[in-house]
């Protein structure tokens, strides 16, 4: 009797077993398509479309939030808390390793996880990667969907992959319509078979050698129900108690006191972790500078940590005081020798940041060639013009002043307080925001989101009686 | 008092496309495409193009997609696109390639989009790890850069853009609705002429300036899309 096997919404099915309530998955074209399809709403899953829709579902006859259809053709709706960005923001986003899963659908995968996707197989005529390539670096893991088998009955899982590959030793887990294979270092590992499936079923029409999980399991389907998790904290001490000394944090604002995470900074002070490096555009001006600041009060700015001599580094394009009789606490703190410096022009200062979450290496520009911010750097004539080489800037943690958040982490900003903080947000490991307001996802119109909460860990509201001054 | 960006015929829109120029055509669908823009080129008589795109798709009731429209009329020599043409079917993007009519220039999606970034914000070229390994490296040059190794993509820029977007105020600032942003916003940023074709054009202050997406200072040409 001939063995069956799973139908492409089993294998979807499947799939979908491996994510958890609020983890990100960018979907590529073809099969992975149904998994926005198929999954339940309610289970929080945020799928991401390679046409710029972050936390929808498709389906044939579901209302069309968005207007458009998908890369699939199904009608797209918005599930509570998605957001909408451009084309170069979302290759931005899967580069920048933001993404918790991709989901791909190659023609042939080799033991490796190398893969060469369905679009760009040579029977089709033409190299055709659409978003292949861009879905292959960056994201946590990679899992593979696709027949064991093409038309002609050979196996798409090979020791080598015939031709060029479109993702190197990108994939982790590989569910066929047969069996699901972990990716490892010493090569493919079987761990399930489709229902009525021996090991040596699927081995026998596998072209790559594998080993046996000791303990193979039937495929099984169906979603775990779990809870959506909140990305709320109760407070600001709570949200930065895990600074350690000597991490690296971002702390936006322009100069003045719009667009600064106050709250974070008292509680960041509160913590008390030492040898910081923090990186902003001025290195705490508000304090010395009066931009409104009342009568015997002062603003709460960078300053407040290098005072508490929590500073060793700072990274700034503007770090001293615009006037020499009331020098900031860091231009004190530099002359005595306390702090270290990295000058950076305001621009490439925010090209390094974007550079940083955008998971580009580094880029040419012009800005500072030929001034002493071009010193000892890289440069490079191109078109006539001289360019400087800068690299992307990271961090451990990012300090972000919203105005709204939704508990996903989506993020909207007021005027001005825009500024660094939106560019900051995907360049840190851990990014926390302080916002006015905290509402629930879908209040939050998700053509207006400016960070999409894929960039956000942790969420906490400034309280209404906290003043920016002390 | 500056000229209006406000055209009121698509053909006007389009009169100094020249010979031999590159074009950006934004869309990822039939939804999200300037088919009244791209009417509008067909007209203007323009040979040896370059066309960047990200799909090929078509308007309703037409016969032929955009590109193919374009292609089949002798306008065009080179194309960009990660997605050239619909993979498995024939088209007339296909049919010129292999006959040798226009060449075609495959770009990885996000590497296309960040070489048109690149060149919309005067950058002189980005390192990113995006092609490593794949045929998509060749000849490319490379460097290691804290330990990790990166590929030099160049930027990329272009005299027109043809874009769809939602609605404009008359100085061009543009929003967008779901899947019809896509390529817009860096193909504003990469031209010389951004011509944008909007479903309505409003008053200055009618947009919350919180949600403009692609401001007026990348937007050259505004014109109403035809119902």
């Amino acid at each position: 009797m001939a063995l069956n096997k799973l139908t492409v919404n089993e294998i979807v099915g499947r799939t979908l077993r491996e994510f958890h309530s609020g983890q990100t998955i960018a979907l590529g074209s073809g099969m992975p398509g149904q998994l926005a399809v198929l999954s339940d709403p309610a289970a929080g899953f945020q799928f991401i479309s390679e046409n710029g829709v972050n936390g929808y579902i498709s389906g044939s006859d579901g209302t069309d939030d968005f207007g458009l259809l998908n890369s699939t053709d199904g009608k797209v709706l918005g599930c509570p808390g998605s957001s909408v960005v451009s084309i170069e923001e979302l290759a931005a986003m899967l580069r920048g390793g933001h993404v918790d899963f991709a989901v791909v659908e190659p023609s042939q995968i080799d033991m490796n996880g190398s893969f060469t996707h369905w679009t760009t197989d040579k029977s089709n005529g033409i190299f055709a990667p659409g978003a292949a390539l861009d879905l292959s670096h960056g994201c946590k893991r990679t899992i593979a969907v696709m027949p064991h088998q093409n038309a002609q009955g050979h196996s798409n899982v090979v020791q080598k992959c015939d031709g060029m590959v479109d993702g190197v030793s990108s994939v982790n887990m590989i569910i066929t319509d047969i069996a699901v294979l972990t990716v490892s270092d010493d090569g493919l590992r079987l761990d399930e078979v489709a229902p009525g499936w021996g090991v040596d079923d699927v081995r026998a029409i596998t072209a790559a050698p594998l080993m046996i999980n000791e303990n193979v399991k039937e495929i099984t389907f169906g979603l775990f129900a779990e809870a959506i998790k909140s990305k709320v904290c109760e407070s600001g001490l709570d949200a930065v108690q895990d600074i350690v000394d000597g991490a690296a944090v971002m702390i936006d604002g322009f100069a003045g006191p719009g667009g600064m995470a106050h709250y974070l900074l008292v509680a960041l002070r509160d913590h008390g972790a030492k040898k910081l490096t923090i990186i902003s555009n001025t290195a705490g001006i508000a304090r010395v500078v009066n931009f409104g600041t009342p009568p015997g009060r002062l603003a709460i700015d960078h300053s407040i940590l290098i005072e508490n001599n929590q500073v060793r580094k700072a990274i700034a394009s503007y770090p001293v005081s615009p006037s020499a009789s009331r020098p900031s606490a860091f231009e004190v703190a530099y002359k005595q020798g306390d702090v270290e410096l990295e000058l950076v022009p305001q621009g490439t200062l925010a090209e390094r940041l974007r550079a940083g979450g955008a998971g580009i290496g580094a880029f040419y520009t012009p800005t500072g060639a030929g001034t002493r911010i071009g010193e000892g750097k890289d440069s490079k004539i191109i078109d006539g013009k001289e360019f400087l080489l800068e690299t992307g800037i990271r961090a451990d943690y990012a300090l972000i002043r919203g105005y709204k958040a939704d508990t996903l982490g989506n993020v909207i900003y007021k005027g001005t307080s825009r500024n660094f903080n939106s560019v900051m947000a995907p360049a840190a490991n851990i990014t926390i925001v302080e916002v006015d307001e905290i509402v629930e996802p879908g209040e939050l119109d998700p053509e207006s989101i400016v960070t999409p909460g894929i960039y956000v860990s942790r969420v906490v509201k400034r309280p209404d009686e906290f003043s920016g001054y002390e | 008092m500056s000229p209006s960006k406000v055209y009121t015929s698509l053909l006007d829109t389009v009169f100094d496309v020249r010979d031999k120029m590159t074009v950006l055509i934004s869309g990822v669908n039939s939804g999200s495409m300037p088919f009244g823009l791209i009417n509008a080129l067909k007209e203007c008589k323009a040979k040896g193009l370059t066309l960047v795109y990200s799909v090929d798709a078509g308007g309703q009731g037409e016969a032929y997609t955009a590109i193919d429209s374009l292609v089949d009329l002798g306008m065009v020599s080179r194309v960009i696109s990660p997605m050239p043409f619909v993979v498995g079917e024939d088209s007339v993007v296909r049919k010129a390639w292999e006959s040798g009519d226009i060449e075609i220039d495959i770009q990885p999606m996000g590497i296309l989009s960040e070489r048109l970034r690149s060149g919309g914000a005067g950058l002189g070229g980005v390192f990113l790890p995006t092609s490593l390994g794949t045929r998509f490296e060749e000849s490319k040059e490379k460097r290691v850069i804290e330990g990790q190794e990166y590929v030099l993509e160049h930027p990329l820029k272009a005299d027109f853009a043809l874009i769809k977007a939602q609605k404009s105020d008359t100085l061009g600032n543009l929003t967008y609705r779901g899947f019809g942003r896509n390529w817009g916003p860096v193909m504003a940023m990469a031209s010389s002429v951004c011509i944008a074709e909007v479903d309505e054009i409003c008053e200055l202050g009618a947009l919350d300036p919180e949600k403009v997406i692609t401001q007026g200072i990348f937007v050259n040409r505004i014109v109403q899309a035809e119902s």
